[in-house]
């Protein structure tokens, strides 16, 4: 059973690369093209299990907010409202984002994994994958 | 609307009114709104004022219109809202006022009592109408059928001289609760030497005051004697019956009294014309007149706070105006005082006192400076933390409330109300449920807007998950890896996936919790750490600000020496104390995983160690020398106790010392800088706020004792400001954000899993 190293923090690039060498290689070849379950013949569309990259939603959320907390108070039209709405944008932009950081943060290196009953493992396996 | 980062300068500024013209500058002043008087008269009692004549003839007036008011509401009309412009009047007006207001209570209460009087008549010819046509005719029929022998008595009695034992009759009406007991009273009573019989009326008659209907016993009693007769009318006069004559021949009388209710009904309805004509004036001319007078009042009470010159010639009032209207204050009594031909003049005069706080908002800043206020209005240009409030109130009640679908109806309804603010059928809403949810509308927009995004994070939609992105667990890994075949699955209930298996977990999810959790049966383990060390951190964060933002008021107010003395101490404390605590949350995020999860370091046990200087050498360090490094920190922090607690005190002890002992050159300062003999007619509050900026200019005479107790008291103000601010900030304790984010889902939960 191969172990997964812990993500960290470093440079940008040595983020990604690190995340790209850290990632198992897909492990055995059944988990590429996982069986279809019955439900497939169906026609119901399934979620199919992907690796997630941290490095990117990073970018895209630390690139969203920044917009809205650095640059937008300079679109603000001048007007006695002005540092009213200049706080505000501020304000939400900070705390939107730390919570969203502190959510994505918790959750990467998890210690445990979810409990689940045998009829929830059953039909996760052969509906999700 | 100026910046609300602190409140608006203010200036004391004061008036001199010339008599003639002091009640139309007043009155110009009130309607603007620019000013605040200040009590110049505070010694002297409510009666003794100069103006206090005036006053009570306002009140009087006002007791009127309250007669006038409860005439109209026990009409069951409504007084229309005043409207238009309604300055107040002029003194010479108040005499017409009073005559027509007089007037009209006057003729309300004539055909009020009229009409009393009238009903009153009208329900008992009503009654006598109904007693006479009631057909008790069995027994009438009874004493015609003897014809002659009515004369003669039923009973051969003994012997013995008889009274007159002619039939008489004693008719009338009594209430029907009361029947049954006169009828036995009178059995008894007059042992059977009468007959009477009882009958109810058809239709009820309306009571002449309450105006209930009450279906009346009519009653009609033959008796011989004259013993009989009396006892009868007194036991019938306890039962406050109605009697009325008894006549045979109905037919005339009947007839006499159906003209006569006739005629009084035709009067009633004359009355009750004029009484709705009455009260239609009263309609229009009380609300209005209810403006004027009160305005009036307010203008006499403020004059009443006005200090009279010595040359009688004018008033003197001081009032808190803000800087930025001075020119306007300054036109105003120009203008007002320009009719009368007078000129008033306003001059800003310097004052020891602190100003009162004044913050300008609109109607979106309003409710959010309502909050702040209400936890305690800050000081004088005080750092107003209303602008921060706007964003994180509305954000940690998010935080505790975390729902897609409930936070999008919460914004939906909030967003109805806005759009319809301006519809007059939102004002005038009377109940004051939706008063308090109309005013709050703002905020509970951005309550809803904010819940909907941190819903989405806590992937909750009416608590439910939804798998906007694929789930970061891979199921048929664990179960391919583990031989978890179908039989295995039949006899384990419970499994749990393993990350260190490889595929099980294959990355954070990029937007909130994973979907994977709401499956789990272990999702508060994991929940509860999240939620309990996000609660940790926002809160620290939201204190730093706090500490941060208190370094705005030392640098405006000039004191410097908080800046060393308080600001860098209560940084270092928190950042060195619950900073570090947010540090080893983080780095424990990143460093440790799931390779030797059996082994994780618990932060608790190292936070707790950290204080009682111990070592549990089961719990493995974070980093090396994390002892050294905790050791350090709690020193430090200890350390910068006892400065902010007398570091204050000791400085500010200090200058008054230095002060002190170069006495000589003080005192030359001291004429010229208070060269104008106390300017202020109201100044030496022994207030202990004083603004911090004028420290240097106070008396050198204090004892040292003062100094102490007056400085610990604006350490303590200071405290209590920083508590004040930061309760703003983060008003729920940042420990109830995690159990109150879990506890809302867990009643949907359970009714679903009925």
């Amino acid at each position: 059973v191969r172990v997964r190293r812990p993500a960290r923090l470093t440079t940008l690039g040595a983020r990604l690369l690190r995340m790209r060498s850290a990632l198992p290689s897909r492990g055995p070849e059944n988990l590429q093209r996982p069986p279809l379950g019955p439900a497939s013949r169906l026609g119901i569309p399934r979620p199919a299990m992907t690796a997630h990259s941290f490095a990117l939603p990073v970018i895209i959320f630390t690139t969203f907010w920044g917009l809205i907390g650095i640059a937008g108070p300079w679109f603000v039209p001048k007007g006695p409202n002005r540092g009213v709405i200049i706080t505000m944008l501020v304000a939400t932009a900070v705390c939107c984002y730390l919570f969203w950081l502190i959510a994505i943060l918790a959750q990467l290196n998890p210690l445990f994994g979810p409990q689940l009953k045998n009829e929830t493992i059953w039909y996760v396996r052969f509906l999700w994958e | 609307m100026g910046s609300m980062f602190r409140s608006e300068e203010v200036a004391l500024v004061q008036l001199f009114l010339p008599t003639a013209a002091a009640y139309t500058c007043v009155s110009r002043l009130g309607e603007l709104g620019l000013v605040e008087f200040r009590d110049l008269n505070a010694s002297v009692s409510a009666f003794q004022r100069r103006f206090v004549v005036d006053v009570r003839r306002c009140e009087e007036l006002e007791k009127t219109f309250t007669f006038l008011q409860e005439e109209v509401q026990r009409a069951g009309l409504v007084l229309p809202p005043p409207e238009g412009r309604l300055p107040a009047p002029p003194p010479r007006d108040l005499l017409r006022i009073q005559e027509e207001t007089e007037r009209l209570a006057q003729e309300l209460r004539d055909v009020r009592g009229n009409q009393q009087a009238l009903r009153v008549q009208l329900h008992q010819l009503q009654l006598h109408a109904a007693v006479l046509g009631q057909g008790h005719s069995p027994q009438l029929a009874a004493t015609h059928t003897y014809g002659a022998s009515e004369r003669t008595p039923l009973l051969q009695a003994p012997g013995g001289p008889h009274q007159d034992l002619r039939v008489n009759f004693v008719a009338g009406a009594v209430e029907p609760h009361k029947a049954p007991a006169l009828e036995r009273l009178l059995w008894r009573a007059c042992r059977g030497f009468l007959i009477a019989s009882f009958r109810e009326l058809e239709r009820p008659l309306e009571h002449p005051v309450t105006g209930e209907p009450a279906t009346w016993m009519t009653f009609l009693i033959s008796y011989w004697g004259e013993q009989i007769g009396q006892k009868i009318r007194k036991i019938t006069d306890c039962f406050h019956c109605h009697i009325f004559p008894f006549l045979e021949q109905e037919e005339a009388r009947r007839a006499a009294l159906q003209q006569q209710s006739q005629e009084l009904q035709e009067v009633l309805g004359e009355t009750e014309r004029f009484l709705s004509q009455v009260l239609g004036r009263v309609q229009q001319l009380l609300p209005p007149a209810q403006v004027q007078v009160r305005k009036m009042k307010a203008v006499y009470l403020a004059l009443n706070q006005c200090s009279m010159s010595t040359t009688h010639k004018c008033l003197i009032a001081e009032t808190w105006c803000a800087a930025r209207d001075l020119p306007a204050l300054q036109e105003a009594l120009r203008d007002s005082s320009m009719e009368e031909g007078v000129s008033a003049v306003a001059h800003r005069i310097p004052s020891r006192d602190m100003p009162p706080t004044l913050i300008r908002t609109n109607r979106f800043t309003a409710s959010f400076q309502g909050i702040v206020d209400a936890y305690g209005v800050g000081r004088y240009q005080e750092v107003n933390p209303a602008p921060y409030t706007i964003v994180t109130f509305p954000f940690l009640f998010a935080v505790m409330f975390g729902d897609v679908g409930h936070g999008l109806l919460m914004f939906l309804f909030a967003l109805a109300m806005v759009l319809a603010e301006n519809r007059p059928a939102m004002k005038a809403a009377q109940n004051e449920i939706w008063q308090t949810f109309f005013g709050g509308r703002y905020l509970l927009l951005l309550m809803g807007l904010f819940s909907v995004y941190t819903g989405f994070i806590y992937n909750e939609c009416f608590s439910r998950a939804s798998s906007i992105f694929p789930s970061g667990w891979s199921v048929a890994a664990m179960a391919n890896q583990s031989g978890w075949s179908d039989a295995f699955l039949a006899q384990h209930t419970m499994l749990t996936l393993d990350p260190n298996v490889t595929g099980v977990f294959l990355g954070p999810y990029p937007f909130g919790i994973d979907p994977i959790w709401s499956l789990a049966a272990n999702h508060l383990s994991f929940l509860n750490s999240f939620k309990m060390k996000m609660s940790v951190i926002l809160g620290v964060v939201h204190m730093a600000f706090g500490v941060v933002l208190g370094v705005f008021n030392h640098m405006h107010f000039g004191q410097r020496h908080r800046l060393l003395l308080e600001t860098l101490p209560e940084l270092t404390f928190l950042l060195g104390l619950f900073g570090y605590l947010v540090f080893l949350v983080i780095y424990k995020w990143l460093r440790v995983s799931a390779t030797n999860a059996a082994s994780a370091p618990s932060i608790l046990i190292h936070f707790i160690n950290m204080f009682l200087f111990s070592h549990s050498p089961t719990n493995r360090p974070l980093y090396p020398r994390q002892e050294v490094v905790q050791a350090m920190l709690v020193v430090l922090a200890l350390a910068m106790v006892p400065v902010l607690l007398l570091g204050t005190p000791l400085h500010l002890l200090h200058r008054h010392r230095r002060r002190r002992r170069r006495p000589t050159g003080r005192k030359e300062d001291k004429a010229g800088l208070l060269g104008l003999p106390d300017a202020s007619v109201n100044c030496w509050g022994s207030d202990e706020e004083k603004a911090g900026g004028l420290e240097d200019e106070q008396e050198a005479e204090e004892p040292t004792v003062n100094v102490q107790v007056e400085s610990f008291h604006r350490r303590t103000q200071p405290v209590h400001r920083h508590c004040s601010q930061e309760t703003c900030l983060s008003s729920i304790p940042r420990r109830s954000l995690g159990p109150l984010a879990v506890g809302h889902r867990q009643p949907l939960t359970q009714f679903l899993s009925l």
